[in-house]
């Protein structure tokens, strides 16, 4: 145990080094797992796999992409070196912005904490959803808009929309058809290209995470929070104030619920809005995603998730209170 | 392996290791217990990943030399690669000569004045070496070709540390390195009173009630286990909270169970959180006792959290007013309804997932005369009288203070 007396004393600069920390540790660990998952996906799955295993139709296949969370539960920090490496295994674009977006969202972990932070455990059961209305309004919408966004990315080409390196990598791929080449040679061999690829995805993944935490440390100790609390009573700027909040704030998708739920100053719609739109945007994914994606590509996706959950959330959260109070 | 790999992998093998150093540290010198909360598995967490990241960089550090087998037996096919120079639209006329050694290190024979920056997408160990020659080209491109060479092995992993040039490099190692090693160096393992401002010490909601469960006082439910035969489970996670879809806090098991179906209709009926305070059942002395310590001379031992909610609630602060209370927290100059200096505020910090959403929870403490000087963050022991007035569209839970005393930190300067 290290005595206080040892420590800088408290600064404004020293906020935010803490702030910094103390992200770093929540959210490192994650990135770690999601980056050694990429690693054994790229050395150990079949490049060819994911076709097979997938719908012919595209369409079909995207809807399924907005479950997958549920096989494979992530955060939305691991989730990034796991699509990368995924698109470039053959995945395709749509599924995989899908399987994105949904996952940090529409994912068990998940459920268990919004139900948790809400307090929607009572009267759950597996004949009635109690009064689960937050939790299912958020993977509802959570898995709506990944879909969405992934029907409209389908109307791209991946060169359009990836970066130019990772986008030469699957027209590689593409054009590599049908030549077959031993990638690996027996497990140990794969063993090192797996742990390469996954300390070169840590670093990448790192990189953005550590610019993205900085960011949201400075605002998150600098800013008076309460400024929002003025604008929490206005139906017009509630929405759009907690998704700005959201952006700022960076949270886990694992932990933000805990962080929403107190803030009874907001209707249920401002919540949901906040819970649905953080786990896709905030500064730490901006800069995360811009590995994977162009920059006008990831600035699209910021406005565009912002305009269509801000629209949707309010209606959405009416329509999930209606089902639950029919008489 | 060409230089330039060997160097890049190395460096790559030191990031780890200062990440996963940075990690264990904390979690060893046990500087994390600021940083993450003790429950779930936030702090396990970075000891796991720690570990890992160690054994990561240490594993392709040992397996540096070995061969990436994408590597071996196949025929790299330069020549088919076609350069696709968006910037410029001419031929370059490159002459590759390319040597396959059996690690696969070729000498790519360059033009001088291409200024290419070829980032081979090829396997670590398959380094080349770009050797340029003067001459041949006769332009002067004066831009650098920040292209993947896309080789034949599909999705061999390439990160920015690979794809970018020395100057790009030096960035990323900076962003890597620099913040980290810098807050792991400088973090002074807890906030200053700007933050804990702008995190919300002035702006209290005593109707919060977000997490009353773990703080209110309230009519506990262990008389109620014998009163109905609902499994304790049931019971025990039964919400005292969220005011707009739930029933509030303190309705016992019992009530809640048998106006359950009730309840669900008025609750949607409910206007919004109003701020004032609300009956959640009943509550006497005898509870307090039952469910608070008491010191020596018979003060209510309490945190401060507990002393917030009780803000909200009218029954507990019926029983509450006048009683004398102890409870040790850290002291701001009051700013709000201070006109004549008799307040200071206490507060301690509350943790959610991790420090960066603490959040103060704090209560005036009203000496009734001008207030004592304290250095700002000062731990004391405050002992007095517990009143609550109504101020504004709250009621405030005040410490009537008898006695304020500088004390030692707590073992958690955080509650979590």
């Amino acid at each position: 145990m290290i005595f206080l007396a040892d420590l800088p004393a408290p600064t404004r600069m020293g906020d935010i080094l803490m702030a910094f920390l103390s992200i770093v540790f929540e959210g490192a660990p994650y990135i770690l797992i999601g980056t050694i998952f990429s690693g054994i996906i790229d050395a150990f799955l079949p490049a060819k796999l994911l076709d097979r295993v997938l719908p012919k139709s595209k369409v079909l296949a995207t809807l399924i992409a907005g479950f997958l969370g549920l096989v494979f539960p992530v955060c939305e920090c691991a989730v990034v070196p796991v699509i990368r490496r995924l698109v470039q295994k053959g995945l395709p674009l749509s599924c995989a912005v899908t399987y994105m977006l949904s996952a940090p969202i529409m994912n068990p972990i998940v459920a268990i904490s919004t139900l948790t932070a809400f307090k929607e455990f009572t009267g759950l059961s597996f004949a009635t959803a109690g009064n689960a209305t937050m939790t299912i309004a958020r993977l509802s919408l959570g898995y709506l808009v990944a879909v969405i966004v992934g029907l409209v990315v389908l109307r791209f080409k991946p060169g359009q929309v990836l970066r130019h390196s990772i986008a030469n990598k699957i027209a590689e791929a593409a054009a590599d058809d049908g030549h077959t080449h031993a990638p690996a040679v027996g497990f140990n061999g794969k063993l090192v290209h797996a742990m390469r690829s996954a300390m070169r995805d840590f670093l990448d993944t790192a990189m953005y995470f550590a610019i993205g935490v900085a960011i949201t440390s400075a605002f998150n100790t600098q800013i008076n929070q309460s400024l929002l609390n003025t604008v929490a009573g206005n139906d017009w700027l509630a929405i759009p104030s907690l998704m700005g909040l959201a952006i700022v704030l960076s949270l886990c998708s694992t932990s933000d619920a805990f962080i929403a739920a107190p803030m009874t100053a907001f209707s249920m719609a401002a919540k949901l809005a906040f819970l649905v739109f953080g786990p896709m945007m905030d500064i730490k994914l901006l800069f995360m995603y811009s590995s994977v994606f162009q920059r006008k590509v990831v600035v699209s996706l910021l406005i565009g998730l912002f305009i269509l959950i801000g629209l949707l959330s309010g209606p959405w959260m009416q329509l999930i209170q209606s089902l639950y109070h029919k008489p | 392996m060409s230089g330039t790999r060997t160097l890049v992998h190395l460096l790559s093998v030191a990031m780890l290791l200062l990440w996963g150093g940075v990690l264990l540290y904390f979690y060893i010198s046990g500087r994390l217990v600021n940083y993450l909360p003790p429950d779930g598995i936030f702090r396990p967490m970075v000891l796991i990943s720690g570990i890992g990241l160690a054994v990561l960089g240490l594993f392709n550090l040992l397996t540096m030399g070995a061969e990436d087998p994408g590597c071996e037996g196949h025929d790299h096919g330069h020549d088919d690669h076609d350069h696709d120079h968006k910037d410029c639209d001419h031929d370059h006329g490159h002459e590759h000569k390319h040597e396959h050694g059996a690690a696969c290190d070729h000498d790519h024979v360059h033009h001088e004045g291409c200024g290419h920056d070829h980032s081979h997408d090829e396997p670590k160990d398959c380094g080349h070496d770009h050797a340029k020659k003067a001459g041949g080209c006769g332009h002067d491109h004066g831009h650098t070709h920040d292209h993947a060479h896309a080789h034949s092995h599909e999705g061999h992993a390439h990160g920015i540390l690979d794809e970018s040039s020395w100057p790009g490099r030096i960035a990323v190692l900076l962003i890597l390195a620099a913040p980290l090693s810098w807050a792991a160096l400088s973090s002074p393992d807890r906030y200053s009173p700007n933050a804990i401002v702008n995190k919300g010490l002035y702006d209290p909601n005593y109707t919060d009630t977000s997490r009353a469960e773990q703080f209110s006082l309230q009519n506990k439910p262990k008389t109620v286990a014998k009163v109905v035969d609902t499994p304790p489970a049931v019971s025990a996670s039964l919400p005292p909270a969220n005011v707009t879809t739930t029933p509030p806090p303190g309705v016992n098991a019992a009530s809640a169970a048998m106006a359950d179906g009730a309840k669900k209709v008025n609750e949607k009926d409910l206007p919004k959180p109003a701020q004032a305070s609300k009956s959640y059942g009943s509550f006497s002395l005898e509870d307090l006792k039952a469910q608070v310590p008491q010191s020596k001379d018979g003060n209510f031992i309490l945190e401060v959290p507990e002393l917030y909610y009780t803000g909200g609630d009218v029954e507990v602060q019926r029983v509450l007013t006048g009683q004398l209370v102890e409870t040790v927290a850290q002291i701001l100059p009051e700013k709000v309804n201070n006109a004549d200096g008799h307040r200071l505020r206490i507060f301690r910090m509350l943790v959610q997932c991790c420090a960066a959403d603490a959040r103060p929870y704090s209560v005036p403490v009203d000496f009734g005369k001008k207030a004592p000087e304290f250095k700002d963050m000062t731990w004391v022991k405050v002992t007095g009288k517990m009143n609550y007035k109504k101020e504004g569209d709250q009621t405030v839970p005040i410490i009537e203070a008898t006695k304020v005393e500088e004390t030692t930190a707590p073992e958690n300067a955080m509650i979590y």
